[in-house]
């Protein structure tokens, strides 16, 4: 019951609509009562010849109405009770998904995107049969209950009454234990069918291997064991689920017994008439559901409290990315002082970067150069403030980076990563990320500086053309070329490309690189790469190995050096000089 | 590209339906046992149903009313009530139970079939067909199958209840049955209209909640760009409008159903109890009438409208069924089957030569990757293919593996066409190791056996000492027994490549394929690598892929692909004096060693 006061706040918010809903179920549970005891009183009426057309009319019109207003209030709390129920869903779903957006890389690592995912559909599933169902079903159990219960007591035969409902809180109990033993097998049998889900995944992900070893007989035997045990595990689940209809009318066949039983008696003895008798009959059929209810209450209660308790997990997570009190609001220029004295990722023992120092005067560019896993990506990292907790100082334009607000520090940096994630909507909504409102000129001026511009021509929808899962697949390079593209329509004070001409030729690169310098000669950049040539033009290039900065000074100077960059350099042409050859 | 087939697949006409009906419940037909006992059943508890209120009705009209009734008959009514809901508790549960275990094993049935069906396609579709695909349709629409049994199992519940519910009527009472039977033709207009409106509204809740759910994915996995671009809060309102356009679908739904489901049937009910009180009270004003028989109508009524609800509800699971059956069915019907083989008896490969004979071949039929192709490759010797990525490497292994179907030219292996070896045969004779070694969920052992039961654990360790995988293997938890999980995630790519190795050379097969690896491999494996190559292909004929060309100085003949043809060959030595294409790869791969 714990849950119900967890979400109170909810309830609160909903307070008339709940209350409305609530009412309106009560008077239904009251209107309830009048059919059977209409029919019984008919019957009577019948049976001692006391009925005439006049009575038989008013009796009628009354059951009429009950009906028309069965029929209204029930509409009512549907509405109400469902509704909220959806709404609850939706608030919440909102306060996740705003949660979420507000996590930093740790929280990211933490969960995976999978179970964020489950969170967000199987747990706000599991709240909205809280606020629905489990409302209803305490509400409908009580109201129904009782009032049949009373109805029973005081229009029929208190003693007949005690007698009838004796075996019927075995309903509740039995609902309850089935439903227990039910959720259990129905887990393994999640379970079973997981495993399969796996097995498949495997051998389609291994099929190669499969077929080349040429054993796919020897796969579906071990496919039909899996599916074997799926059925096992849900004969199981069926062994159970087929019990709880027969186990109810088990229950309400003693309930019978003792109604005909002392009910017979009771008309020999004529302390009830035989109307009495039906209308009794009728009302104990009423209470089956609440009973039953009240014991299925529990599970839902239950699971719904255990998903809460998993949402309220993931909301009360906070970002280790915080504006301080009082933040710089201008935007960010000037110069930048890089220095790290040292840095580890959370939880990770391995120092990932030490020791590394640059400065770069605004409107130069700074190259980064050196082998994969070398740490390039991590000082760009920190400088987009994805990490905090470092050794060191990070100024720019004379203040520590962390004493900016985001907006006046990111607004102005524009990234371009290494996976070129782009979002499932159209390439022009994908260029005009940061700001929709933008017009087609703009985006196709970034476009053209991307060097894009031509290529998403040739689409079939040209700038309409729909990206991602169910659109086009654009190659590496062409996506590479759009989320610069993305980036350069912020005309960013800073602009990194990380690694993000890699899947572009040699002459599109330079074409890039070249129109991005004249147009941003009073800006901001940083270059990290594999390539030499997109970095061979900054005024000063470090190399980076093992997390510290091993070379650096500008393009002749390190060729001069005779080191790693030199031989990365002379590599590099020679194979450049080979893919000439292919042309 | 799924979004769009889900839409089409929606509007499927009537008759294309039915016709996706019969083909899926010709996989039901081996439980039709089952399924004809659960029917029966069904049929059972619907009569069952119409005797307790007779009993009941005797009771009142034969011995309450007329009075004077012992305490015998009162037990002996009570006891045969008791009696025969006994009979309806176990009738209920045979039906429930028989009827689930045959939806079930016709699950089963559907998924072996389509399962078998997937081992029975080529390459080509699973090269072109993404892995979530196929599993979705092996899984998750044939678990589908189960709600959309249920479906039938819910319309033939309401069909025999409503059907029994009203002969009992006619029996009882004609006159007044009658009267009952007026409601049907307004039941069948609630029923449609329910129909329509919430199958549309159905339809929109579930499009809305699979665009908000892919709203949600895609913002979890690019959260660093939308953070990056500080539009954390224009994603946020435009989520809140997807959000709100679904709850405004699902708000519609409750509302169809406050109108139209139970409160109406329950309305229709009450009215129905109108009908029978009147037409048994106005008969009560000229003749007297047994008051049972009213109890047993108003009984009888109930057990009439009762199902229509949940009938009506599982209508939209329906439409759910013939969707996933019409996809399950698209696989089934897939014919871009293995290359088919002549299967010749006992055609055995047992040295091992393998000649390539003017071989031209594509993926699309259109454009050739691989032109006029002529070499041979003697016993025991080794080829080794050269050349950029898309020159056509892959695509000779896709031939020699018989992946993919050639159309021009003859490959012949031992003087016999490669077609005429069954599948098997040439599977088991030829050794393809993997550029990207892949490891299944087991034991170390499983990996190097793969599913095949002859293999005994001794070859598994002489396998694994051949290509010295056994130093590693030992010194692990449960050495041949321990665990590989996550696909291998433990592993170094150097120790999943032995393992493949040794997976390898445990079938002694008499062609060796080899995919090097492009990836680069721990310096501490490395050495044994070069070593088990090295070993395997002693006695073995040998065609590889190579990118590191280090490694293939010793071949008995190179071959330089470049767009589909062989432009030069002849041994290292050879090559590097002709100082063509070769020899500029192998400088440059010099350098490169030199700044690893």
């Amino acid at each position: 019951m714990d849950i119900f006061k967890r979400l109170s706040w909810f309830f609160l918010k909903e307070k008339k609509s709940y209350m409305l809903g609530i009412f309106s179920l009560v008077v239904v549970a009251l209107l309830q009562l009048i059919p059977p005891r209409i029919i019984g009183i008919v019957v009577d009426e019948i049976e001692t010849d006391s009925i005439t057309s006049k009575s038989l009319t008013f009796w009628l019109s009354i059951l009429l109405v009950s009906a028309l207003l069965q029929y209204i209030f029930r509409y009512i709390w549907r509405m109400r009770i469902w509704g909220n129920a959806a709404k609850l869903e939706q608030t919440v779903r909102k306060q996740l998904y705003n949660h979420f957006t507000n996590m930093d890389n740790q929280f990211f690592q933490k969960y995976r995107a999978g179970d964020l995912m489950a969170h967000a559909t199987n747990d706000l599933r599991g709240l909205r049969m809280v606020a629905g169902g489990g409302i209803l079903t305490m509400a409908d159990a009580i109201s129904v209950g009782l009032t049949t219960l009373l109805a029973m007591m005081f229009v029929v035969d208190w003693r007949l009454t005690l007698i009838a409902v004796f075996p019927l809180p075995l309903l509740a109990i039995t609902s309850r234990v089935l439903g227990r033993k039910l959720h259990m097998r129905f887990r393994d049998a999640q379970a079973s069918f997981s495993q399969l889900n796996d097995k498949v995944q495997e051998s389609i992900q291994g099929i190669k291997v499969l077929k080349t070893f040429g054993q796919e007989k020897e796969d579906v035997e071990e496919f039909k064991e899996q599916t074997a045990n799926v059925v096992a595990k849900n004969r199981l689940v069926y062994k159970i689920d087929s019990l709880f209809d027969p186990a109810i009318t088990l229950i309400m066949g003693v309930s019978y017994f003792l109604t005909i039983l002392v009910g017979g008696l009771l008309i020999t003895e004529n302390e009830i008439s035989i109307g009495d008798f039906v209308t009794f009959i009728n009302y104990i059929g009423m209470l089956v559901w609440p009973m039953f209810a009240i014991g299925r209450l529990f599970n839902i209660i239950e699971r719904g409290s255990a998903s809460y308790d998993r949402i309220e997990n993931l909301l009360r997570e906070e970002s280790s990315i915080v504006e301080r009190k009082g933040s710089i609001e201008t935007p960010v220029n000037g110069d930048l002082e890089f220095f790290i004295k040292k840095f580890s990722y959370p939880e990770d023992e391995v120092t990932t970067l030490h020791d590394v120092r640059f400065s770069l005067k605004a409107g130069h560019t700074l190259g980064i150069v050196g082998k994969t896993g070398a740490g390039k990506t991590t000082i760009l990292k920190l400088l987009l403030r994805e990490y905090d907790h470092y050794k060191g100082d990070v100024q720019y334009g004379g203040h520590d980076i962390r004493d900016y607000t985001l907006d006046a520090l990111l607004k102005h940096i524009g990234y371009v990563p290494q996976d070129n994630y782009l979002f499932s909507t159209t390439i022009r909504d994908n260029i005009r990320f940061a700001d929709p409102s933008l017009p087609q000129e703009e985006v196709e001026a970034a476009a053209r500086l991307a060097d894009i511009h031509d290529d998403i021509l040739n689409l079939p929808n040209g700038y309409d053309t729909q990206v991602g899962e169910r659109g086009v697949s654009l190659s590496g390079g062409q996506k590479q070329r759009i989320s610069i593209a993305r980036s350069i329509i912020t005309n960013p004070e800073l602009m990194i490309l990380d690694d993000s001409l890699s899947a572009v030729d040699a002459k599109t690169e330079e074409s890039i690189l070249s129109g991005l310098k004249e147009k941003r000669q009073k800006q901001t950049t940083i270059i990290a790469a594999h390539r030499i040539s997109s970095v061979m033009h900054a005024e000063e290039i470090i190399v980076v190995e093992d997390g510290t900065i091993v070379e650096r000074g500008t393009h002749e100077q390190l060729l001069k050096l005779g080191g790693w960059y030199k031989d990365m350099y002379r590599q590099q042409q020679l194979e450049q000089k080979l893919e000439g050859e292919d042309e | 590209m799924e979004q769009p087939e889900i839409i089409k697949d929606r509007s499927i006409p009537f008759k294309q339906q039915m016709h996706i009906l019969k083909r899926i419940m010709k996989f039901a037909h081996p439980y039709r046992k089952e399924f004809t006992a659960a029917i029966i059943f069904s049929i059972l508890l619907a009569i069952i149903n119409a005797i307790l209120p007779r009993i009941i009705q005797i009771f009142i009209d034969d011995h309450l009313t007329p009075g004077g009734v012992t305490f015998r008959t009162i037990l002996f009514f009570a006891s045969l009530h008791f009696g025969v809901t006994l009979i309806r508790m176990i009738v209920w549960y045979c039906e429930l139970y028989i009827f689930n275990m045959a939806s079930e094993k016709t699950v089963k049935n559907i998924r072996e079939n389509l399962y078998t069906k997937l081992h029975s396609l080529g390459m080509r579709f699973f090269d072109q067909t993404s892995t979530g695909w196929i599993i979705t349709r092996a899984t998750n629409d044939t678990e589908a199958m189960k709600d959309f049994w249920n479906v039938f199992l819910t319309i033939m519940q309401g069909v025999f209840g409503v059907v029994i519910s009203l002969s009992a009527m006619f029996y009882l009472d004609a006159s007044v049955a009658v009267w009952i039977l007026l409601f049907a033709p307004i039941l069948l207009i609630v029923i449609r209209f329910y129909q329509v409106y919430s199958s549309k509204t159905y339809v929109d809740m579930k499009s809305k909640l699979s665009s908000l759910n892919t709203k949600l994915a895609e913002t979890i996995n690019g959260m660093s760009i939308i953070q990056q671009f500080r539009q954390e809060r224009r994603l946020q309102k435009e989520f809140e409008e997807t959000n709100r356009s679904y709850f405004d679908s699902r708000y519609s739904m409750v509302r169809i159903n406050a109108i139209l489901l139970s409160p109406i049937i329950n309305f229709l009910y009450t009215v129905a109890v109108v009908l029978i009180l009147a037409i048994f009270g106005v008969n009560a004003l000229s003749s007297p009438v047994e008051v049972g028989i009213i109890y047993a109508f108003t009984s009888y009524a109930n057990d009439f409208f009762r199902p229509l609800t949940r009938l009506m509800d599982s209508l939209s699971l329906f439409q759910d069924g013939i969707v996933s059956s019409s996809r399950i069915l698209k696989v089934m019907d897939n014919e871009e089957y293995a290359p088919e083989q002549n299967d010749i008896p006992g055609a055995q490969i047992e040295i091992g030569k393998i000649e390539f004979k003017n071989v031209t071949f594509s993926y699309d039929g259109k454009s050739d990757v691989l032109k006029n192709i002529n070499f041979t490759v003697n016993p025991g010797e080794t080829v080794a293919l050269v050349g950029h990525t898309g020159s056509g490497k892959s695509s000779i292994i896709n031939v020699l593996m018989r992946f993919y179907d050639f159309q021009k030219g003859e490959v012949i292996i031992d003087g016999r066409s490669i077609k005429d070896y069954p599948m098997r045969e040439l599977r088991r004779k030829t050794g393809l190791v993997l550029q990207d070694s892949f490891l299944f969920y087991g034991t170390i052992k499983d990996n190097i056996r793969i599913k095949n039961d002859e293999i005994n654990d001794r070859e598994i360790i002489q396998a694994a000492k051949f290509v010295q995988a056994d130093q590693f293997i030992e010194d692990l938890p449960g050495e041949y027994d321990a665990r590989v999980v996550e696909r291998g995630a433990s592993f170094s790519s150097g120790q999943k490549q032995l393992i493949s190795f040794a997976s390898t050379i445990v079938r002694d097969p008499k062609i060796l394929i080899l995919d090097e690896a492009t990836a680069n491999i721990d310096t501490e494996t490395e050495t044994l690598i070069q070593e088990g190559l090295n070993r395997m292909r002693k006695g073995r004929t040998t065609v590889a892929i190579a990118h590191r060309l280090s490694t293939i100085r010793d071949a008995d003949q190179i071959l330089v692909l470049d767009n589909g043809r062989i432009i030069e060959r002849g041994t290292h030595d050879e090559l590097i004096s002709n100082g063509g294409k070769y020899k500029d790869m192998y400088e440059l791969q010099n350098i490169g060693l030199q700044t690893k």
